[in-house]
């Protein structure tokens, strides 16, 4: 801040240095921009003033999916939509025969009618929608040679993309959280003291706030302290006991397992039960079946984890963790084994039937069966979000306006709910797996879900706010960032799996959409190729999908890879050195010093010999206490802004350190003088 | 925003952009939040820049109200020659050290300082006993009693000091702190 002594700057200078503030803050405003930070800011420093940043950083990831979202409508509109609409193609109603087909029974699709010709209703199970954009049904486009732009690449290349751009952002958003200068040869943890010098928010600004984050810190010390006395006590463990915690261990996670295939197959027998009985007089409740026992099932599952875990006394830190990743197992097999039995209903994966043989795809029953799939999963995203909404006002609002009334012991020990802030991180990333998985079928999903995500933000805000306590437990902000990351790529990469063998090989219907007369949609890019690149192209572009490339690629990678192993290796050892050589530098300096002391202390040495020592602390009682003040940089190597203009206020401020001299306060005395 | 007279000139609102992290806009509330701490008649542009307040009223703004740390951080960025009142350049100080952009660094640098409650340039045990006192606060239930806070400072000391000398220097503090990635986010007071 203050203004640099002496320090003449030519005019050329001057300029460079003006262009340079300019394009920083350039980059800043555009950073800003880009990331969003405008949006819901002053919301997001209220609970942080309230809460700490553990629980903001729910609302973070919360902001960071909506931006996820608009930016694969952005990425769909601007390269399907807006030339679909301006080409204005028209497509043929439906032509399938369907008395060449051998259905059984009378079965025949499309011609049951609905009970219900509620508009709500149709709107709820997308019936209303089918011939919209919404719904892969409704696109149409000539065949590839007609049009110089080819709607079918653009539709088949855009889910492809917009997954490609959310992986690549996630994972820079993972790195980011993740360690910085990660300790090459010790543990990847954060260490006890890193969290001990971070751990106060400075952000917090309200009393109550402050002492709730102080019982925080110290029951994370207590526990920490707690644990440090267990590894201890399990080191001297016997041979004996150690196999009994490992048969423990085994146990529950044998249990947990079986839960969780318990839970996946009631959900893989809804979902059959929901598609085989269309016409049942109980088509209400069959609409939303499959839903329904997904919901119930991530209820119930993790209150029974959480009852199994608690049954042996494990430390609490494992105890949390082992919960969450079972939640998250739990989340995640649910959804595969719901897209798993869809496939098996519509496309007969793995089970024989014949009405799949003629067309690839159960064309008796389905019609359009990417229709069907989009409307189950655009079914399942109300459903959730249906599910939030009633949550919020039917569960916790009550539930707080009952505690606040009644003051009787149940009432007491019921309490206010707590917001967890991993349980409603699932639930969204849930809500986005489903979403990237019906990208194929139904482009505009991401649509609905940045309505629905930015309707959640201000329904959690107000939950939070008023009808909720914060948890006993601290919730770290990083690691959450980084948790909250991991399973959202692997959300991405299970909705990534299906798409690809959709995408791959699976016949597309008959009847209705882009991919009509292909063996499977991927078809599309090797006729574009063909028609469209250059022979030379034609050529590279086989040669680079050859294992001619693919193996030396793959050479030269395992390469690198093995330098690199090699080359931290090295570093490793080298960093261990250096340790030594510091500790043993430090000890060697003491030991001067001392001998000085010694020295300084015989007869005959007269005390002018060393101008400097009342500096030297010969009075200081204590030689192995604290000794020099060492200036540390302030980081030389990359400020913000240019530190010739902005002299860091310690260097001329008087801090205590440098009130008698910038250096160390200790001047060996050199040769001359002695 | 008031009259012109409360408003800083363009040349001064640069300057500060240039010798700062903060904003325009951040500088420019700085000021009014600063004013507002003044004595009526002091609330000018010119008295305003001269003028110092007090611990007392600086310790009453809200964001600091809370904080276990506050007269730390007041004595650390104070310029005054008893070290008991901040100027406005101070306050901006402050504010850019706890701001957005300001560099981990920085906010490492400082963050020594104020845990160096004995301002002697180390951290040692009575140091790093007091800044666990602050954190886990007053209360009878929250304190750690003596043979835990002597283990806890044993393992803090097991991990950072890299030279074994019974103290924390700021090089070790920095290497400690870049292993933390919540710190940059929780080391921050926006006004």
């Amino acid at each position: 801040m203050r203004e640099p002594e002496g320090m003449q700057m030519t005019r050329w200078q001057c300029w460079q240095q003006k262009q340079q503030t300019m394009g920083q803050r350039l980059g800043e405003v555009a950073r800003r921009l880009a990331w969003g930070f405008g949006l819901w800011k002053g919301a997001l420093y209220e609970i942080g003033g309230l809460f700490g940043s553990g629980i903001r950083s729910y609302f973070t990831f919360l902001r960071f999916l909506l931006l996820l979202n608009l930016l694969t409508v952005l990425l769909t509109a601007s390269f399907v939509l807006v030339p679909l609409a301006w080409l204005h193609t028209q497509g043929p109603g439906p032509t399938l025969n369907f008395t060449a087909l051998q259905c059984p029974g009378s079965h025949q699709a499309q011609t049951y009618i609905p009970r219900f010709h509620n508009q709500l209703w149709n709107v709820l199970t997308g019936r209303a929608f089918n011939n919209t954009y919404l719904f892969y049904g409704a696109y149409w486009a000539g065949p590839e040679s007609s049009s110089a732009y080819s709607i079918r690449l653009a539709y088949l290349l855009c889910p492809l993309a917009c997954l490609l751009l959310c992986f690549c952002g996630i994972l820079r958003r993972m790195m980011k959280g993740f360690l910085r200068r990660p300790g090459l040869g010790q543990d990847y943890g954060v260490p006890l003291s890193a969290k001990v010098f971070s751990s106060w928010d400075f952000c917090i600004h309200l009393r109550d706030a402050a002492t709730i984050k102080k019982h925080e810190i110290s029951n994370e010390f207590k526990v920490y302290l707690e644990e440090c006395r267990r590894r201890q006590q399990v080191q001297q463990d016997t041979p004996t006991q150690r196999a009994c915690r490992l048969l423990s261990y085994l146990r529950v996670n044998l249990l947990n397992a079986c839960l969780v295939a318990g839970g996946i197959s009631a959900i893989f027998w809804a979902t059959k039960y929901s598609q085989d009985n269309k016409e049942e007089s109980l088509f209400v409740v069959l609409q939303y079946l499959p839903p329904g026992v997904i919901s119930l099932v991530n209820f119930l599952g993790p209150l029974l984890f959480m009852f199994l875990v608690q049954l042996e006394s494990y430390p609490p830190s494992i105890e949390v963790n082992l919960i969450l990743i079972w939640c998250v197992v739990l989340k995640l097999a649910s959804l595969g084994m719901f897209s798993f039995s869809l496939g098996q209903t519509m496309l007969c994966i793995g089970r024989n039937k014949t009405s799949c043989e003629t067309y690839g795809y159960n064309a008796c029953d389905y019609q359009c069966w990417e229709n069907s799939v989009g409307e189950e999963l655009y079914k399942l995203i109300i459903f959730n979000f249906l599910l939030t909404v009633a949550f919020a006002f039917l569960v916790t609002l009550p539930r707080r306006l009952l505690v606040e009334r009644f003051s009787g012991r149940f009432w007491t020990w019921l309490g206010r709910e707590e917001f967890l802030v991993p349980k409603n991180v699932l639930d969204i990333v849930a809500g986005q797996t489903v979403t990237w998985m019906g990208l194929f079928y139904c482009p505009l999903l991401p649509l609905f879900q940045s309505i629905f995500l930015f309707l959640t933000f201000y329904i959690k805000k107000y939950t939070l706010l008023r009808n909720c306590r914060t948890p006993p437990r601290l919730f770290r902000a990083s690691s959450s960032t980084f948790f909250f990351q991991l399973v959202l790529l692997l959300g991405l990469l299970l909705a990534a799996v299906p798409l690809g063998f959709v995408v791959s090989s699976t016949h597309s219907s008959w009847d209705c959409g882009l991919f009509t007369n292909y063996s499977a949609p991927w078809q599309v890019v090797q006729e574009l190729v063909a028609l469209r690149l250059p022979l030379s192209g034609q050529r590279a572009l086989q040669y680079l999908s050859s294992h001619a490339f693919g193996l030396p690629l793959l050479w030269l990678l395992s390469h690198i890879l093995t330098v690199c192993i090699a080359q931290s290796q090295a570093n490793a050892r080298a960093i261990h050195v250096l340790r030594k050589q510091l500790v043993w530098q430090v000890q060697e300096k003491w030991r001067l010093v001392e001998e000085l002391s010694r020295l300084l202390q015989e007869p005959g040495s007269s005390e002018s010999l060393i101008p400097d020592s009342p500096r030297f602390r010969a009075s200081h009682p204590r030689f192995s206490g604290p000794g020099f003040w060492s200036p540390g940089s302030p980081g030389p190597e990359s400020p913000a802004r240019d530190p010739s203009t902005r002299t860091p206020p310690w260097l001329s401020s008087s801090y205590p350190g440098s009130r008698d001299s910038p250096g160390p306060r200790f001047r060996f005395p050199s040769g001359t003088e002695l | 925003m008031g009259g012109s007279g409360s408003r800083l000139s363009k040349e001064l609102l640069a300057e500060y952009q240039d010798l700062t992290f903060l904003t325009k806009q951040e500088i420019v509330q700085a000021h009014r939040r600063f004013s507002e701490l003044l004595p009526r008649d002091k609330q000018n542009v010119e008295d305003s820049l001269r003028e110092r307040v007090s611990f007392e009223d600086i310790l009453s703004i809200p964001e600091l109200k809370a904080n276990p740390f506050k007269e730390r951080i007041c004595k650390v960025f104070s310029t005054a020659p008893s070290r008991d009142s901040l100027s406005f350049e101070d306050f901006l100080d402050l504010l850019s050290v706890f701001s957005d952009t300001a560099t981990p660094d920085i906010k490492s640098h400082y963050a020594f300082r104020i845990f160096d409650f004995d301002d002697d340039g180390t951290l040692d045990r009575e140091d790093l006993c007091r800044l666990v006192n602050c954190l886990t606060g007053e209360g009878e239930d929250t304190q750690l009693s003596a043979s835990e806070m002597k283990q806890l400072i044993d393992n803090i000391l097991e991990e950072s000091d890299i030279d074994r000398d019974g103290t924390i220097n700021l090089s070790e503090f920095q290497h400690v702190i870049s292993r933390s990635p919540d710190f940059v986010s929780s080391f921050k007071i926006v006004l």
